[in-house]
């Protein structure tokens, strides 16, 4: 009786799976998009159009990356634009007081890690406390130190170079659409190739399970968290490279914007679910919209109704779907 | 007899949960102002049919009378209005809340045309309830700053304050000290005085000699007998509670004991266990038992470094070692399956391989980076080795039984190097055809020299399984015995039996 079961480990490739993902929808609302910036001005569509629109958004970008690995862990951060202030100040400040720029951006690097760090850190150290309060606290004393150093002042008057960050081209392609290419291949393959990423999926699935695993599950989040940071400072470098001063009030609003562009990615703020492809299309969708919808002036409030909207639906269609499907399955 | 003699009977009751029948055919009466104990082993259907009683089940067959006319609760509410009180083993109530908004969460009284809650009436009437059985309790304080014995009576009074006229009482001093336990009977008695019942669900025997005047067991969802309790004697009760024929086999023995691995001395954590000392040995199989709350999990979440003991020390192979994270044991070669296998096991959302591999992740990766090939085939010879029936590795989780979600976390410890495994209630929850496969798989352990702690609340897989038995009580080990012509009622008499 104890004949051996034979158990599968191929994947079998499955044509409705295959089409049956999220990064499906994204492309076809990219596309939708793109028509309709495309009717509303001749001169959009053309490659060095949509080259010039993206250098318009890809600063927050940046920070997208890392943000997927705090949503899969079902954490968020809304500390994230009053590190990229901080950071851009401290720069600023160190440069105007004879710091070398190249120094310079390294302090502000490393001010993004401590940041992110300390936001890791009170994380975990503090388990009673959800991260949302954790980073909403972080996130009004990172930004009130800013106003301290630099008052409602401005830092720039950068060397020449600096400006190449977030305004120079390699040959037709702006130097910041490359940069973030090279980080978003960096960041998917930590998530979706490594060890590292695999923990993070399994952290925002079951953390106690991860925990008696061996999973060191408090380091992870650190090591995140810290991440995160250096990123938001990234964006700091090539905002401030494009407004050509680094001041308290920049960036005023961002975590929104990232938050809005991971979770229409697909990727579920419970924790778990969802891939870089996702976010990363998504980015060029909230990106693109914006910018279409600047070309007719629509006012910028009117655009957070329209962001606040496309969310919504986003998020409620998967779930509309299952629903339907499931019940389905139930009548047959 | 006439049923009007009973406040509540019970009459061949049966409950089905899926694969599972909880309650077979049992019988139960309660006559007014009796204090009735219900008593059975963990798993006896105890807990199922308290929930008959109030309505949270609703049984498949046999008849429920209250006060000789038959009734069919849909719902607790139902059984709340006819005075059917329940007070479980885990309070629940709202510990931010007052004492008098505890009392009448859910029935408030409230003024008859404007609907404004009437607090000075709340807090008088609570307090009278509260004098009523003699507590000395302010009823504006916060329901969380009361201690665990004050918080029960608090419930008892919230079920006086709904009229009740049966309690129920889930093993009430439990979590109770000698003097609260004292007070909490003084309480039972004069209730009982008043004429109302209640029916006493307990593991002590001495609540139940103290209190009550009969007492039923059940044992395997079955009801076995009804005694006075003053006809009864210790070895009988026990008897009646697990003397059933042995049923389940068991793979034969066939390991060699060797030297000592792992060697536990004075461990203690305040509040969880104290003092608790052991050794295992490869090839051995030592098996922990005791009552639920026993502090046994306790002990072991400690050696495995998911919490922290205060005391104590821990000898691997002969050296000390401190262990300050789980990952500190497994490298050690110290594997634990936790006790509740969905909450700490497994991933449910996952596939069969990726569970299997998530302890390892290191053995199937080069410098971080996965290896998927690998992989694969770790997780198929491991799932193969201990017989999941799924299809593909990339079934998930929680589309598999029990028994085989709790043969996927085996594999999972199996992935690792071990040498000492330790399993959390290994068939729990699991049917007979899986918890056969688990044993051999013990038993193929103990023959490759692996040293396996066992712990586990069913009798019957303690004494068929183990070479040593160490039973706890109350957080400390009350014997280590040598299994062989060891019997069941021993083993409980140290379980559950004050020391004299």
């Amino acid at each position: 009786m104890e004949n051996k079961r034979i158990i599968e480990n191929k994947k079998q490739f499955n044509l409705k799976q295959f089409f049956f993902q999220w990064e499906w929808m994204l492309v076809a609302v990219f596309i939708i998009v793109n028509i309709m910036n495309t009717s509303l001005s001749p001169y959009y569509l053309s490659f060095s159009g949509i080259m010039d629109a993206s250098m318009t958004f890809l600063d927050k970008a940046f920070m997208v990356l890392p943000m997927v690995f705090i949503i899969i862990l079902g954490d968020i951060d809304i500390s994230i634009a009053s590190i990229t202030a901080l950071s851009s100040v401290i720069m600023g400040v160190a440069y105007n007081m004879g710091l070398p720029m190249p120094l310079a951006i390294l302090l502000a690097l490393t001010v993004g890690a401590v940041c992110g760090f300390i936001n890791g850190t009170l994380i975990v150290r503090f388990k009673e406390l959800p991260a949302m309060i954790v980073t909403l606290s972080t996130m009004t004393i990172f930004r009130g130190i800013a106003y301290i150093i630099l008052e409602d002042q401005a830092a720039g008057k950068f060397p020449e170079w600096y400006s190449y960050l977030g305004w120079g081209y390699v040959g037709p392609i702006p130097f910041m659409l490359i940069a973030f290419i090279v980080f978003a291949v960096l960041f998917g393959l930590l998530l979706h190739k490594t060890t590292f990423g695999r923990s993070v999926y399994g952290m925002g699935n079951n953390i106690t399970a991860c925990r008696y695993s061996g999973i060191k599950t408090d380091k992870i989040k650190v090591i995140v968290s810290t991440l995160m940071g250096v990123m938001a400072a990234v964006t700091a470098l090539f905002l401030v490279s494009r407004t050509g001063s680094a001041r308290p009030n920049i960036a005023i609003g961002y975590e929104m914007d990232v938050i809005a562009m991971v979770v229409l990615g697909g990727i579920s703020t419970l924790g778990g679910k969802g891939r870089m492809l996702g976010a990363i299309i998504s980015i060029f969708i909230i990106g693109l919209l914006r910018y279409g919808l600047g070309l007719i002036n629509v006012p910028a409030q009117a655009l957070m109704i329209i962001i606040g909207i496309i969310l919504i639906i986003a998020v409620t269609i998967p779930n509309i779907n299952l629903d339907k499907l499931t019940k389905k399955k139930v009548a047959a | 007899m006439s049923v009007s003699e009973f406040i509540l009977e019970l009459k061949g009751i049966t409950k089905i949960f899926p694969g599972v029948k909880a309650l077979s055919q049992v019988n139960f009466n309660l006559a007014k102002g009796e204090i009735h104990a219900l008593m059975g082993e963990n798993g006896a259907g105890k807990s199922t049919f308290i929930k008959v009683i109030t309505g949270v089940h609703s049984p498949e067959e046999g008849e429920v009378y209250f006060e000789g006319h038959k009734v069919n609760f849909k719902n607790t509410r139902e059984s709340q209005k006819l005075g059917i009180a329940a007070i479980y083993q885990h309070v629940t109530n709202y510990p931010d809340l007052s004492v008098t908004e505890n009392i009448f969460i859910g029935h408030e009284k409230v003024s008859p045309v404007t609907k404004r809650i009437l607090w000075n009436d709340m807090h008088k009437r609570a307090k009278e309830l509260l004098d009523s059985v003699g507590a000395d309790i302010d009823p504006k304080v916060q329901m969380g700053t009361l201690s665990v014995a004050e918080q029960q009576i608090v419930e008892i009074a919230k079920a006086l304050s709904m009229d009740a006229k049966v309690i129920i009482m889930d093993e009430p001093t439990a979590a109770l000290t000698k003097t609260e336990s004292e007070q909490l009977y003084k309480i039972a008695e004069q209730l009982r005085d008043c004429g109302v019942s209640i029916i006493l669900i307990s593991h002590r025997f001495e609540d139940m000699y103290r209190l009550a005047s009969r007492v039923t067991v059940f044992r395997d969802a079955q009801y076995i007998g009804c005694w006075g309790v003053n006809e009864i004697t210790n070895e009988k009760l026990i008897y009646a509670m697990v003397g059933r024929e042995m049923t389940q086999l068991f793979p034969p023995k066939e390991n060699k004991i060797g030297k000592e691995v792992l060697k536990v001395e004075g461990l203690s954590q305040t509040g969880y266990f104290a003092d608790v000392s052991f050794n295992v040995r490869q090839g051995e199989i030592l098996a922990f038992t005791g009552l639920v709350g026993a502090g046994r999990t306790e002990v072991f979440e400690s050696i495995f470094g998911i919490t922290k003991p205060d005391r104590g020390k821990i000898y691997f192979e002969g050296k000390e070692v401190t262990i300050k994270e789980p990952l500190d044991a497994m490298n050690m070669g110290i594997g634990y399956l936790p006790e509740d296998r969905q909450k700490q096991g497994l991933v449910l959302q996952w596939g069969i391989g990726q569970n299997i591999t998530l302890a390892t992740l290191k053995d199937i990766s080069k410098a971080g980076w996965l290896d998927h090939k690998k992989e694969a085939d770790v997780a198929k010879t491991l799932a193969e080795k201990v017989t999941v029936k799924a299809v593909s590795i990339f079934d998930t989780a929680d589309s598999l039984s029990g028994g085989n979600q709790q043969k996927v976390v085996v594999a999972k410890l199996l992935a690792s190097d071990l040498k000492v495994i330790i399993l959390d209630e290994p068939t729990k929850g699991v049917d007979v055809g899986a918890k056969y496969a688990i044993y051999e798989i013990m038993r193929e352990l103990a023959k490759q020299n692996y040293a396996i702690i066992m712990v586990s609340s069913e009798m019957p897989e303690v004494l068929g399984m183990s070479d040593r038995i160490a039973v706890m009580r109350d957080g400390r080990i009350t014997a280590t015995l040598e299994a062989d012509g060891i019997t069941q009622e021993k083993i409980l008499e140290f379980a559950m039996l004050e020391k004299k």
